[in-house]
This record gives structure tokens, sequence and C-alpha cells, in this order.
């Protein structure tokens, strides 16, 4: 995937680069907005990684807003360290479609990276059926089965699996289960997360099935139907 | 005096004087009219029928009789509470107590008021004039200044009304000014002192409970609020000294040493690891002072709505029973009905998430943490999280809010000690208190929470 990084600081900057890089990304970089705005509007990319603050007369959310204005719909990710909700809001507002507060963990901006390209390739908001391996998930009638066996789930952990399986093959971190699943953007100190996870492991992988839900160190989890 | 007729006070009184002026006028002139109207009316039917009486009498007896009658009637009246005048065609007298004609008045009968000589004294006289047969003429007169003396009350009474509102109304309003400006001078004099960096001087207050005291105790809550915002600040760079400086100084050796040392490549990475676990404390560190910092300016309460505080605890309750169940605590959650209140929903998540994290912390295993979301009698809704760990000793309760305190019982365990200066920073955002209390054994930590519309407690 070919992935924009406009981003004035070096060192994060190679730091990025060389991270998506070798995780089989092709990646560009622009160290100013005037720059980030020429590449942006004349190649087309699948992500875009986006500083808030950047020198050379346009920041980060100027640009967002220039693209936007000439139809650009390439996903957008904030990368900034201005963390106040409101002015989440705003970037989320002039267009951008993740925000990330710096510093990050490399696999958390990897995980919003590869969730963001994936959401700009396939419009999958109208499936009915998720299907990862022999776990089958309908969303209308919201039955939830593995090879013959139904799987009964409560309201939230449904939500939790459903996450996991639209981002089946991505990984996908304890802040991005949080804000999706529970809409919380704070970050509770116990591993609640975890728990969860592993409560709903318990209940699709009984001990003779093979493993769905894997953990990634120092990222998150992946939901894959291969080893 | 130029003070005085700059002060607003006494330019709206002697707005309210003139108006009260005017009331009086808009009540007296119409009962003066009528009043006039009235009695002119009244004394021509009397003096009407008077000659009506009079002509009859001349049409039964004549001259003589009539003159008789009449001289009769002025011996015994009282001087002049009748003037009469009884004359031949050529207006020479006859008989009554006026000694001539009176000049001025029109030779035709009817009714006139004229000004004539009584007793050498020129008098308002009302006059009816009648012909009688034989070209007799007949006048019947009435002294009109017979009732000055009340329209003179009534002239001095409306006169003293408008004095006594006139003096009362500017007294009071320099009464009134003169208070006034007293308080005022009170409050200029703290305000500058405040200016000056007296940040514990507060407006003075009478408990008189009217507007300007209002202000002043809605001012001294925004003057305390502003305190506690300048000693937080200044905590914050205490704490900011002390507690970041300690992660800081363990990073700097680890990288340090690292560089000096070369360890083999495993040990390498394992000190990495750990510098990078340093800075992660740092950042939480961060995190936690910058988002007490955006409650504590009142930034989020512009996103306020009408939360239902059951059904927010009620979900952070659900997202924490798993680890609850995993530590082998009892967990019981109680809520009766909807517990409305003008809030930030992640907020006070956010606050119960806290309290909730202490005690999983805390509390033994087979412990006991209870939520309970319910409405106190006064209306405020109560959001408890009790437990029965260790608690907090009662000296240290009042310090357990401070940021970055850790209490005896939470050394050795996980956190930066923010945790509930947030939940009380939260508490405070939304007009309500938390208190921490004895929970025989344990502690029971609640947000009381007034019911707004969001508004008034600002």
């Amino acid at each position: 995937m070919k992935v924009l990084i406009v981003e004035d600081n070096e060192r994060v900057a190679r730091f990025i680069t060389n991270g998506l890089r070798e995780s089989g990304h092709t990646v560009e970089h622009a160290a100013n907005g005037r720059d980030g705005l020429f590449l942006a509007t004349s190649e087309p990319y699948d992500v875009i990684v986006m500083d808030r603050m950047l020198p050379g007369n346009i920041d980060g959310l100027g640009i967002i807003e220039a693209l936007r204005k000439a139809g650009s719909r390439t996903p957008i990710l904030i990368l900034s360290a201005l963390d106040a909700v409101d002015e989440r809001i705003k970037g989320l507002r002039a267009g951008g479609d993740d925000y990330l507060t710096k510093p990050f963990a490399f696999g958390e901006l990897l995980a919003r990276v590869d969730a963001l390209a994936r959401r700009g390739q396939g419009g999958d908001a109208g499936e009915r059926i998720l299907q990862v391996g022999d776990l089958r998930m309908d969303l209308l009638s919201r039955r939830v089965t593995r090879a013959s066996r139904t799987i009964n789930l409560q309201p939230r952990e449904f939500k939790l699996l459903e996450y996991l399986m639209r981002h089946a093959n991505q990984v996908v971190t304890r802040t991005m289960l949080l804000e999706a699943v529970w809409d919380y953007n704070f970050d509770p100190q116990t591993n609640v997360v975890d728990v969860h996870i592993s409560k709903l492991r318990q209940k699709i992988e009984l001990d003779s099935e093979r493993p769905l839900v894997r953990t990634v160190r120092n990222a998150g989890y992946m939901m894959c139907a291969h080893d | 005096m130029t003070r005085l007729i700059r002060s607003s006070t006494v330019n709206w009184a002697f707005g309210y004087v003139l108006l009260g002026i005017a009331a009086l006028a808009v009540f007296a002139v119409p009962l003066w009219y009528a009043w006039s109207v009235t009695i002119f009316e009244g004394r021509q039917e009397v003096l009407r029928d008077d000659a009506q009486r009079l002509t009859e009498l001349f049409n039964r007896e004549g001259v003589a009789g009539l003159t008789a009658y009449i001289n009769a009637r002025v011996g015994m009246q009282i001087a002049f509470e009748r003037t009469l005048l009884l004359t031949d065609a050529a207006h020479h007298r006859l008989a009554g107590n006026l000694d001539a004609w009176p000049t001025g008045i029109p030779d035709r009968p009817g009714m006139n008021a004229v000004m004539i000589d009584l007793a050498g004294r020129p008098t308002h006289t009302l006059l009816v004039q009648t012909s009688l047969p034989g070209g007799y003429q007949l006048l019947v007169g009435r002294d009109s200044s017979l009732f000055l003396p009340l329209e003179q009350r009534f002239a001095w009474g409306l006169g003293g009304a408008v004095t006594f509102l006139f003096v009362f109304g500017m007294a009071g309003a320099i009464f009134i000014r003169r208070g006034l400006l007293a308080r005022v001078v009170g409050i200029r004099q703290a305000v500058s002192a405040i200016m000056q960096g007296d940040l514990r001087q507060r407006l003075p207050t009478a408990r008189s409970g009217d507007e300007i005291d209002t202000l002043s105790q809605t001012l001294n809550g925004m003057l305390d609020h502003m305190e506690h915002l300048i000693r937080g600040i200044s905590n914050v760079s205490n704490s900011i000294a002390h507690d970041l400086r300690t992660p800081l100084a363990e990073l700097r050796s680890r990288l340090e040493e690292l560089s000096l040392t070369r360890p083999a490549a495993a040990e390498t990475f394992t000190e990495i690891e750990g510098a990078v676990a340093d800075v992660d404390r740092v950042m939480s560190i961060f995190n936690a002072l910058l988002r007490l910092s955006e409650i504590d300016t009142g930034a989020r309460r512009s996103g306020f709505v009408q939360v239902d505080a059951a059904r927010v605890a009620a979900e952070v309750v659900e997202f924490y029973e798993p680890a609850a169940e995993q530590k082998g605590v009892a967990f019981t959650f109680q809520a009766d009905g909807v517990a409305a209140v003008a809030g930030d929903p992640v907020l006070l998540a956010q606050a119960l998430s806290n309290l909730i994290d202490n005690s999983l912390k805390c509390v033994p295993s087979r412990g006991s943490i209870s939520v309970e979301v319910g409405r106190r009698t006064d209306g405020s809704v109560e959001i408890a999280v009790a437990d029965n760990g260790p608690g907090i000793a009662a000296v240290d309760r009042p310090k357990a809010t401070e940021r970055f305190f850790r209490g005896d019982a939470s050394r050795g365990t996980p956190g930066v000690g923010l945790g509930l200066s947030i939940v009380e920073a939260v508490a405070r955002l939304h007009g309500g208190v938390l208190q921490l209390l004895d929970n025989h054994p344990g502690l029971r930590a609640q947000m009381v929470l007034p019911v707004t519309d969001g508004r008034s407690s600002r």
C-alpha cells in the first residue's frame, strides 16, 4: 500500500517511514506543508499520515481542508501533540479520519494506518455476513456460529467480535477497541480490555478449535483464520 | 454635588418622583373638575328654585307681598347668605339687601356670574335675574366665595402630597446611594487587593441576600475557583518537578548506563524495553495532568448534555465486570431508576472507572466492590463506589485528592497518584463534590452531583 507521510520532524518521519516500509508499505515523505499538499494532490495514496504543526505557510489541517475541498477521499490519519478533546474534534471536522496523539507506539500507528487503508478500499458497511475461517457472524439476525456450533454473546461481546472480524488480518490495538467498542477515549489503568478479549476467546475458541484471536506483542490483537 | 447628579440612583429617583407627581395630577384633575361642576350646578339649581318661589309669591300677593317677604327674609338671615333685590322697571330699588342695581349684568333674564360690591367688599356672586309681570325685576344671588376655604384646602392637600413625595423620594435616593456607594467602595477595595496578588481577599457580603449580596457571593465563588486553579497550577509545577523527575532520572541513568557498559544484545533490548516503559510512565503522568487541566479549565462544560448517570455507571460496571470476576471480587451494581444530570458522559465514565480501578487494585481477592447510583432526598445524584479493602486512613483522606498523593495502601501498586484528583475535578466540573467516607472496613468514595440545567452552576 502507498502511504504519504507529511511530517517535519526528521527523526519521527524516519521512524514512521522505516517502520511502514518494514511492514511492506510504499512510503513517501514530505517535510513541509507545501510539498505535502503538492504530493497529496498529484499522486494517489491509500493513506496519508499528516502532522498538524508544519512549517511552510500551510499546516496539517489546512492541507486536509484543501484536499477535501478538491474532492479527495483518501483516508487521513492526523498526528498531533495536541490532545484536548476539542482539538481532536477540530481535526476530525477538518476532514481527518482518525487522530493519534504524539508520542505513540509504532504498533498503534501501524494498526490505524492499516485500518484506514482497508476502509478506503472496500465499502463493507452494507455487508450482512462476516466470516473469518469457520466463524460466521450474521449482522441482521445477530447470530454467531462456529462450524455448526451456535455461540451466545452479550451485546458488548458481539460488538467486540464484530470489530475484530471487520478488521480481520489487521492488528487492532487496545485503544482502538476502547474507542470503537466502548466509546471511551481514556485509558483505564487495569488491563480490562485484555480480560474482555480472553472472555470472548473462551466463547469462540473451544479447546478443540483452532485459535482465531492472536495477541500481538506490544501492539494489540489480530483476528485471523490461519496461524 | 456633581457626584450626586452623576449618580444613576439619584437620577432614577428623580424620575420616579416626577412620575409620582404626574400620577397625583392624573388623580386630582378629573376629581377637581367633577367637584366644581357638581357644586356649580347645585348652586344654580338652588338659586333657580328660590327665584321660582319668589315669582310665585309675587303672582299671589303682588308687589307689596313680595316686598314684605323680602324685607322680612333679609332681616332674618345671616348677612349676605342670599343676595336679594327687587326693583321696578327702571331698576329703582324696592326691597332687598343690595343698595342699587349692580352694573355689568346684561339687561335680560338669566344666570350671571359677576363681581359686585357687598358691604364695600368686591365679591364673586352668582345672580339669577328674573323679570316679573309689570316690568318688575328680581335678582336672587349667592356669594360664590363661600366654598373658597374648601378649594384652598384641596390645593393645600395636593401641594403637600407633591412636596412629601419629592422630599422623601430624593432623601431616599440619597440614602440608598450612600449605602450602595459604601458597598461598592468595599467591593472595589477587595478587588484591587486581589489584583495586587492577595488571592485570599473576598468581597464583603452582608447576608442580606439582596442583589448585590448575591452578586458578591457569586463573585466570591468565582474567586474561590480561580484561587483553586492558580493553586493547582503551582501544585502542578511542583509535582512536575518532583514526580516527573523520578522516572526521567531512571530513564536517563538506564540509557547512560547502557551507552557506557554496552552489554550484550539480549540485555540491551531488555534495557531498551525498560526505557520505553519509563517513557510511557512519564507520558501517562503527562496525559493525566493534561486531562486534569482540561477538566479544571471548564472547557469540557461546553459539551454537557443530559446524561443518565445510572446508564453511564451500568456501562462502566459492565466494562469492569470481567476484570472483577477474574480477580474473584464480588462486584455488584445497584441503581434505582434514571438519575439524570447535565454532564459529560465520557468524563463521568472516566471518573467512575478511576474509582472502580482504585478499588480493584486495593481489595483483596474474594473482597467485594459495590457501585450504587441513586437520588438523594434533596434531588442530587449520588454515584458511589464502596469496597472492603484497606480504605484510606482518616488523616490521609483530605490529602487523598491532592495531585500525586499516594496513600500507604497504594504504594507498590501501579498508578501515578492522579486518579482521585481527576475524579474530584470531574465532580467539581459538574458542580458537585467527591466525598471519601469510611465503609467499615474499606472506602466509600461517592460523587454527589447537583441536578442542574447545566447553566446555573457556572
